[in-house]
């Protein structure tokens, strides 16, 4: 069997994967799709790239001064278990959200997430808050833009933050899967990055496995043991809440 | 799983609390919360006391003064807690006077006292 080489990171393709190889024709040559930016993605299914340039048409027709538009979250991991997908519009000004989410489940039949900053938001949620810094370290953009900025700790927007996982704690039992993933993860990452750790999806995942001894699979069906895992999930909260007070004792912001 | 009421009353006044708490010190942090739009989507403490309030009879009406004063007196205790702790540490900005209309108007949201009557 011939082989072809492409280059190694060529999204779309994987070692092994069979091709057909034809000699082109005049004619045959289609125009050049704009080109994706990735980051943090080492492969993307085909039909996912196709999703998203449908997702970018569409926002295409309804705004045109956007700065960027960014895909992130649970639609760029493995596979097909996601719900929406979260985009991001950079722009400035009266964006409708609602309309464009609206084409774009109809187009693409799934629910798109919008969320619409300004330039100088996304400026400052990559510099101050883990969570941005950790969704924004996998996404696909339709421009190339510096998501590595330097990290700033402010102590009373990280104590704003974490209380949202105080709710994990007395609400066990009510939560579902997804909910007790979403607060883990805003937990440890904001631990994370209290403790100077660059904070990417990788990085808080192999954390909270790590620290949970539990695949992450295991929180989203919510097949978890109580006791040791609420135990765990205490000291880990306690110890973030513990940093933030003393940040904030010591004067900074 | 079944909850007796008791134990219902208390997740609710834990997470109403929450709440509060959290809205006081966004008020406190004012314009440096620029970028908070991705927890949006985390279930906020309000919501899930919403449906602890749900299991909580009678549903529809408000709850009988016993219970509103015993809840209301609980989650402003809490909350001043909570508060108490960060001013010590130096926290400033935080606005105690707060509490009691935030708890009023959280209570009124979720039916535990009856909308059209003042406090």
């Amino acid at each position: 069997m011939d082989q072809i080489y492409i280059p190694k990171n060529r999204v779309g393709f994987d070692i092994g994967n069979y091709v057909t190889i034809r000699i082109l024709k005049e004619g045959d040559v289609e125009e050049p799709t704009e080109k994706l930016c990735f980051y943090g993605i080492k492969r993307l299914e085909p039909i996912k790239l196709e999703i998203i340039r449908d997702v970018f048409e569409v926002i295409d027709k309804y705004i045109d001064n956007y700065k960027n538009i960014i895909i992130t979250g649970s639609f760029l991991e493995n596979g097909f278990r996601f719900n929406d997908v979260d985009i991001i519009i950079v722009a400035v000004g009266n964006v409708k959200s609602e309309r464009i989410s609206e084409n774009i489940g109809n187009k693409i039949g799934v629910n798109g997430h919008i969320i619409v900053l300004s330039g100088n938001e996304l400026a400052i949620g990559l510099e101050t808050d883990p969570l941005y810094r950790m969704m924004l370290s996998k996404c696909v953009a339709k421009k190339r833009f510096f998501y590595k900025t330097r990290q700033t700790i402010n102590y009373k927007l990280l104590d704003l933050h974490l209380l949202k996982s105080k709710t994990f704690i007395d609400n066990f039992d009510i939560l579902r899967g997804k909910e007790k993933y979403d607060f883990v993860r805003n937990m440890i990452s904001i631990y994370l990055f209290l403790n100077g750790n660059d904070v990417t999806v990788e990085v808080v995942n192999k954390e909270i496995k790590k620290t949970f001894g539990i695949e992450i699979g295991k929180i989203k069906d919510n097949i978890l043991d109580k006791k040791s895992f609420i135990k765990k999930y205490k000291l880990i909260y306690d110890k973030s809440f513990a940093l933030i007070l003393k940040g904030i004792e010591h004067g900074s912001k | 799983m079944v909850q007796n009421r008791n134990k219902l009353i208390e997740l609710f006044i834990g997470n109403i609390s929450n709440a509060i708490v959290h809205e006081i010190l966004e008020r406190a942090v004012g314009a440096e919360l620029v970028a908070d739009k991705y927890r949006k989507e985390l279930a906020l403490s309000f919501e899930i006391a919403g449906r602890y309030r749900e299991k909580i009879n009678p549903v529809n009406r408000s709850l009988p003064d016993k219970d509103v004063d015993y809840i209301k007196e609980k989650i402003m205790a809490r909350v001043k807690s909570e508060l108490i702790t960060r001013i010590s540490k130096g926290y400033d900005n935080i606005d105690l006077e707060l509490i009691e209309s935030l708890t009023d108007k959280a209570l009124k949201d979720v039916k535990i006292i009856d909308s059209t009557v003042s406090v």
